[in-house]
């Protein structure tokens, strides 16, 4: 399973990739940035990019830094510098836990943030907690750069807004501290998610009459793209963090879902999964919310 | 038409090396042919089972699916680096010891995943190597003495004081 | 069963060394492990030399379908490719693949698809180049015409009127059928109280080692040979067969073995690769290289496991005793049918499991469908047997209301040897020794405890599985022809060789004809055996490796006969060697053979110990002082052995009976608790304990590492691994991604026993064990899920128990997944 010929370049220079991908249009360029996700697809040939540019030597697309109330990622950052990051752990927790689901710590060594979010595998563990902590995605393309947000970031199965001569740069999350559960399910440990469930709460009041303040819930596994459990959290915002009421908001969340079936789980199975990642998440969120009181 | 190369500069087991590659060439394919170094293995060639686990500055990387120009700069580590002067690492001499393999087919890979797993945490616990060689696949052993190779070359490795970092 | 059969077992009497074994027993660390552990194992991947071509084949994306014009004019033009060959030119330059089974005319298999593909995946077309990269270049500029049939993928359907046909020439998809009534069925099912019903589902999985099969080939045009360097070699015997292939004499094929990245069967006989890559090579005239990769081998391994619909009775009295059982069964074979249906010799060997049931009836039906054809996969068949087995078994205790350890312990065999109603015996054994040893590992009561406190108090759902089977070991060849009344070719051998070289040092070379290194460890067994007759250091014997042309006939790995048959042949070339050196000595010594005795790695004169000769002393003056020695006596000190099967009895006419063919059975007990989470479908492990008994251990911890190698492996049967075709007949589990195969995370610590019940008729008492884990594990898992289940009214009867398939069990009987 060797991959077929492309031409290579790895560029110094963040404008020379966009060049690059401008120029080469017609050979159908690729970004290469880990290459976890893209060289397995080269190696089976179901992708077969004329071009390959290489962002391995860009300045200024790596790093960890906090800017007020949002916590900034290059998009060349390693999965694993991100996963031992003590910045981001007291920033946004969910990320670190979601990137420490994502594949095996050698995948990690390599993969990289922009890289599993530019794949946008409706599966993958990143887009969700983008999408579940509304970050901005800034791409960087030939007439200059702009904010994607997440929610319109991911169109469809391994499908983004970034055009083809666009390159991701960084990601900007707002940070959530606290209150945070990213679990997930697979079928063997380290495997890809079938269903996977990125949840926040804020919690106003004390002991047992505690209220969500606020929430966010995010899927992969169970459509097209990642996508936020909207009417679940209308439903918990301002609501008593109870086991019925975060139950019902489950309950209600997966019963709209339309997932589709695969070898591994059917629609009701994933929905079933679904409904008890929620639960779980939500609950679990909540525990940690409590306990940073 | 010739296919077009590039000029990498890499250390393999700390040898330099200065060679010519098409992009497209998988390192594990540079490796074992233009090296000739047939120790890193290919099991699926998808970057999933881990046989061809080798260290890239360090840190374990599945050479299936990575490009040789990726490596570009880097300092490699196989398992032909490990046995010094004759002598068997101690995670070679332990995986015999304990007969941590059968086929010997995903050893070299297991064996450099160890060699992270115990630089990150010379002292880990049973559960904890289980859970770090979940990476690396394996369908002799079921596991069970290689996790018991590596705590015991761990606890060899801490008394001699052989410098853990690869 | 016959009378005549029982009396005249034919088992040799057995050297038993167990006082002062030295060797056989010890644990020692392999022999072979250096080369591997330093990275220079010389597979053959490794063995490219510059110059080499490589292969690569297009493979049919239809399950089903008709190969209509192929242009490939676009692949012979790009740079670097050599040859590009069509199933039908290939199947000018070859015969058709070696194929044991029932009708090979009818089902023709050929090493690339000429008329018609059969299965996704199947190969059509071939390119030869300078690198593989080239060569999956070339493959892309291959234009096929397909015509497109419509598939049959459910085995079931594919015996029913009017399926499309897998083999037109077959008017058929059923390869064989047969039913076989062993014993008094009839009587024992009117005698019975009750009749315990089951249908049950085995789907396939597959040993899919990390190592695929590959094979480099040269043609000597001057000689018209073929010499074949491959990861696969066995029944020497029978490599006529692919000589046949292709087209040359047997003594112009010499295929060389070379070590394997494991094979738990898959690499049994794997000649399409050697065929393939031969068959490049005479076409290019250079030495040529096909080395599967991981999608080659997933869909077109040839080595697809067990596929089995189930329709069980199991006949009982109320207290418990099992009568008899009648099993009716339909094997999903693929596309094609390589071994026939001795995967149910294998299970016909220990049908019975341990227990004392009087009869059998076995039908078997062979359905052919457009998926990879089945080959061999650790276990062979008997693992599914032990499985449906222990399921009625636990279906019969739950009935009855009867505890599955009483039940179990009650129809133990306790005396042997043991014919059971298909003829077959079960040499030794202790069953309740393994069981209650197996027990007292587990922690049994304490799991039962925790089992109860963690429903009651946490409304957690544990299970415990106990289940208790047989491990049979080294197949006699009857087992291949005895489902046929008059067999084409009723074959009797099954040998395995050994020669033994004594140089003039007193060093010892052991050489092995067909034995493939897997991952067994035929270096340190043969190692370890020598070291026992001549006191040596095992580490000091030399082991090589015998090419096929000019070796001896050998059988190689297979139905963990592997040490059994090896410690035959070294017994026997070791006896040789000592009678001529015993002879040699007693000259030097001046004394009659007789006096002598062996010790401690030479003769002495018996009484006058300081009078003797070593092997050493020995070697040297018949290596180089001929006329030290009377005229008879030749120069040299070496012996070949070829070791027969040693137990082995034909089959009735009437196939009542079909003899002793696999007599060599060990035991096991597995029980693991398991949790399994209904929300999920999760299945964890909370502990898991197994005795095995394989008769005398060579090297216990070597055995002990398989046995959770293969408990691995069928835990993978168990919950995760199945190659899983869909209606069209794509194969959805194509890949790693997604077929799953257990990481160190999904198998649990073992606590392993051993019980040692020595067999009578092998030396030093040894049994085959190298199977025993995979065959125990899918039925003890099986059994502990549905132990955590019961109580909400749930039964899984259907494998692997993916959490699909759990969650849709549960809905199914009210419970929300």
């Amino acid at each position: 399973m060797k991959p077929p010929p492309f031409a290579y370049a790895a560029p110094d220079t963040l404008e020379e990739a966009v060049g690059l991908l401008t120029e080469h249009a017609e050979a159908e360029p690729r970004v290469l940035a880990g290459g976890q996700s893209l060289i397995p697809l080269m190696n089976f040939r179901l992708a077969k990019p004329g071009y390959l540019v290489d962002l391995r030597n860009v300045a200024g697309l790596s790093g960890i830094r906090r800017d007020g109330d949002v916590l900034v990622i290059g998009a060349m950052t390693r999965l694993a510098e991100v996963e031992r990051s003590p910045e981001v752990a007291v920033a946004a927790p969910l990320v670190t836990e979601a990137v420490g689901l994502v594949a095996h710590a050698p995948v990690r060594n390599c993969g990289t943030v922009g890289g599993s979010l530019a794949h946008a595998d409706p599966a993958a563990e990143l887009p969700a907690v983008a999408l579940a902590l509304d970050a901005d995605l800034v791409a960087a393309g030939p007439g200059g750069t702009r904010v994607i947000p997440a929610a319109e970031f991911f169109t469809g199965p391994y499908s983004t807004a970034l055009a083809a001569d666009e390159i991701l740069t960084e990601i900007r999350l707002p940070v959530w501290p606290g209150g945070h559960a990213f679990t997930e399910f697979s079928r063997v440990h380290a495997n890809f998610a079938v269903v996977a469930v990125a949840a926040l709460v804020e919690l106003d009041g004390d002991g047992d009459g505690d209220r969500i303040r606020r929430v966010a819930l995010a899927l992969a596994g169970v459509a097209p793209t990642p996508v936020r459990a909207t009417a679940a959290e209308r439903a918990l915002a301002g609501a008593p963090a109870d086991a019925a009421t975060i139950r019902a908001a489950a309950d209600a969340a997966a019963t709209s879902l339309s997932p589709a079936g695969d070898l591994h789980a059917s629609p009701e199975t994933r929905r079933g999964l679904a409904r008890t990642y929620l639960r779980r998440g939500i609950e679990l969120a909540v525990a940690r919310a409590r306990n940073e009181r | 038409m010739a296919p077009d190369t590039r000029t990498i500069s890499l250390t393999v087991n700390g040898q330099p090396h200065v060679a010519q590659v098409e992009p497209r060439r998988l390192l594990v394919d540079f490796l074992r042919e233009d090296l000739g170094l047939p120790g890193t293995h290919i099991g699926c060639e998808h970057g999933v089972c881990g046989t061809c686990t080798v260290l890239l500055n360090g840190a374990s990387i599945r050479s299936c699916i990575t490009l040789a120009v990726q490596a570009d700069g880097a300092s490699i580590d196989t398992v032909e680096g490990l046995a010094q002067g004759g002598e068997l690492h101690p995670l070679q001499d332990e995986f015999s010891e304990k007969q941590g393999l059968q086929c010997g087919y995903c050893t070299p890979g297991m064996l450099m995943r160890a060699r992270e797993i115990l630089a990150e945490n010379p002292d880990p616990s049973p559960d904890q190597v289980r859970e770090a060689i979940a990476s690396n696949l394996c369908r002799c052993t079921g596991y069970q003495f290689i996790i018991e190779a590596v705590i015991s070359a761990a606890a060899r490795m801490r008394a001699t004081k052989e410098g853990v970092a690869p | 069963m016959t009378t005549a059969n029982q009396a005249t077992p034919g088992a040799p009497p057995v050297r038993d060394h167990s006082a002062s074994r030295r060797w056989v027993g010890q644990s020692i660390r392999r022999v072979e492990d250096p080369k591997f552990l330093l990275g220079r194992g010389g597979y053959i991947a490794d063995r490219i030399t510059p110059g080499t071509l490589h292969a690569a084949v297009l493979r049919s994306p239809f399950a089903h379908a008709r190969i209509g014009r192929i242009e490939t004019a676009a692949a012979l033009a790009v740079p670097g490719v050599h040859a590009v060959i069509t199933g039908r030119e290939a199947a000018e330059l070859c015969d058709p693949m070696p194929d044991f089974g029932p009708d090979p005319a009818k089902h023709t298999w050929r090493c690339l698809a000429a008329e018609k593909v059969r299965y996704v995946g199947e190969g059509v077309a071939v390119v030869v180049a300078d690198s593989r990269y080239l060569a999956e270049d070339a493959l892309e500029l291959i234009e096929v015409e397909y015509e497109p049939l419509p598939p049959v993928t459910d085995p079931e359907r594919a015996l029913a009127a009017g399926s499309p046909l897998v083999h037109e020439a077959l008017e058929s998809n059923c390869a064989y059928e047969r039913s076989f009534d062993f014993g008094e069925v009839e009587r024992d099912f009117a005698e019975a109280d009750v009749v315990i019903k089951d249908r049950l589902r085995w789907h396939r999985s597959g040993g899919q080692p990390l190592e695929t099969v590959g094979a480099i080939a040269e043609y000597d045009q001057g000689t018209g040979s073929f010499t074949i360097d491959t990861n696969t070699l066995s029944f020497t015997s029978y490599l006529f067969m692919a000589a046949g292939t292709l087209k040359v004499p047997v003594n112009k094929l010499d295929i060389r073995p070379v070590p394997a990245g494991g094979s738990f069967g898959s690499k049994l006989f794997a000649n399409k690769p050697a065929v393939i890559a031969g068959m490049c090579a005479r076409k290019t005239g250079r030495r040529v290289a096909y080395l599967e990769d991981r999608s080659d081998n997933i869909a077109n391994c040839d080595h697809h496991g067990s596929d089995r619909v189930y329709d069980v009775e199991l006949a009982m009295m109320r207290d418990g005793t099992m009568r008899s059982l009648k099993i009716d069964v339909v094997d999903d074979y693929g596309a094609y049918i390589q071994f026939g249906v001795g995967h149910h010799g294998n299970a016909l060997a220990q049908v019975v499991g341990p227990y004392t049931i009087g009869s059998v009836r076995y039908r078997v039906r062979a359905a052919l469908t457009n998926k990879n054809q089945q080959g061999a996969y650790r276990g062979f068949g008997s693992e599914v047997n032990n499985w449906m087995l222990e399921q009625m078994v636990d279906k019969a205790a739950r009935e009855l209301g009867l505890d599955p350890v009483a039940i179990r312990r009650m129809n133990f065999i306790r005396d042997f040897p043991h014919f059971i109603p298909t003829g077959n015996v079960y040499d030794s054994g202790d069953y309740e020794r393994v069981l209650d040893h197996a027990l007292e590992l587990a922690r049994y009561d304490h799991w039962r405890a925790e089992q109860q406190r963690l429903r009651e108090q946490e409304g957690r759902h544990v299970g415990i599985g106990v289940i208790t089977a047989q491990e049979r070991s080294v197949f006699s060849a009857t087992e291949f022809w005895f489902w046929f009344d008059e067999p084409g070719a009723p074959v009797t051998s099954t040998p395995e060789s050994v020669s033994l070289k004594v140089d003039a040092t007193g060093g010892i070379t052991a050489v092995l004809y067909s034995c493939a290194f897997w991952g067994n460890s035929p270096e340190t067994m043969v190692a370890q055996l020598v070291a026992e007759e001549f006191d040596c250091s095992p580490y000091d014997v030399s082991i090589v490796y015998h090419g096929s042309r000019d070796g001896l006939p050998a059988t190689g790995p297979g139905g963990s006969r592997t040490t059994v048959m090896l410690a035959g042949a070294v017994e026997g070339a070791s006896a040789k060697i000592k009678e001529k050196a015993r002879r040699a000595a007693a000259h030097l010594l001046e004394i009659g053979p007789d006096d002598l005795e062996w010790a401690d790695g030479g003769f002495r004169v018996r009484g006058d110990p300081e009078r003797k000769k070593t092997l050493g002393e020995i070697a040297i003056m018949l290596h180089l002082f001929k006329h030290s020695f009377p005229e008879d006596m030749e120069s040299g000190l070496d012996a070949s052995k070829v070791f027969d099967h040693p137990y082995t009895t034909m089959p009735s006419a009437d196939r009542k009976d079909l003899g002793v063919f696999y007599p060599f059975v060990g035991h096991a007990c597995h029980v693991p608790v398991v949790e399994v989470d209904i929300e999920t479908g999760a299945v964890t492990f909370l502990n898991y304990a197994a005795v095995h008994d394989c008769g005398t251990l060579v090297n216990p911890r070597s055995l002990a590492g398989h046995i959770v190698g293969g408990t691995a492996q069928g835990i993978g049967t168990a919950l995760y691994e199945e190659f899983v075709y869909d209606e069209d007949g794509q194969l959805l589990s194509s890949s790693f991604m997604d077929y799953l195969i257990p990481t160190a995370m999904e198998v649990p610590e073992l606590t392993i026993g051993h019980v040692e019940t020595p067999s009578p008729y092998t030396p030093h008492g040894i049994k085959g064990g190298g199977e025993g884990g995979r065959m125990m594990a899918p039925a003890a898992i099986n059994a502990a899920v549905n132990d955590a289940l019961a109580p909400l009214g749930v039964r899984l009867t259907e494998l692997p128990m993916t959490p699909e398939r759990i969650l849709a069990a549960l809905r199914a009987a009210g419970h929300a997944g």
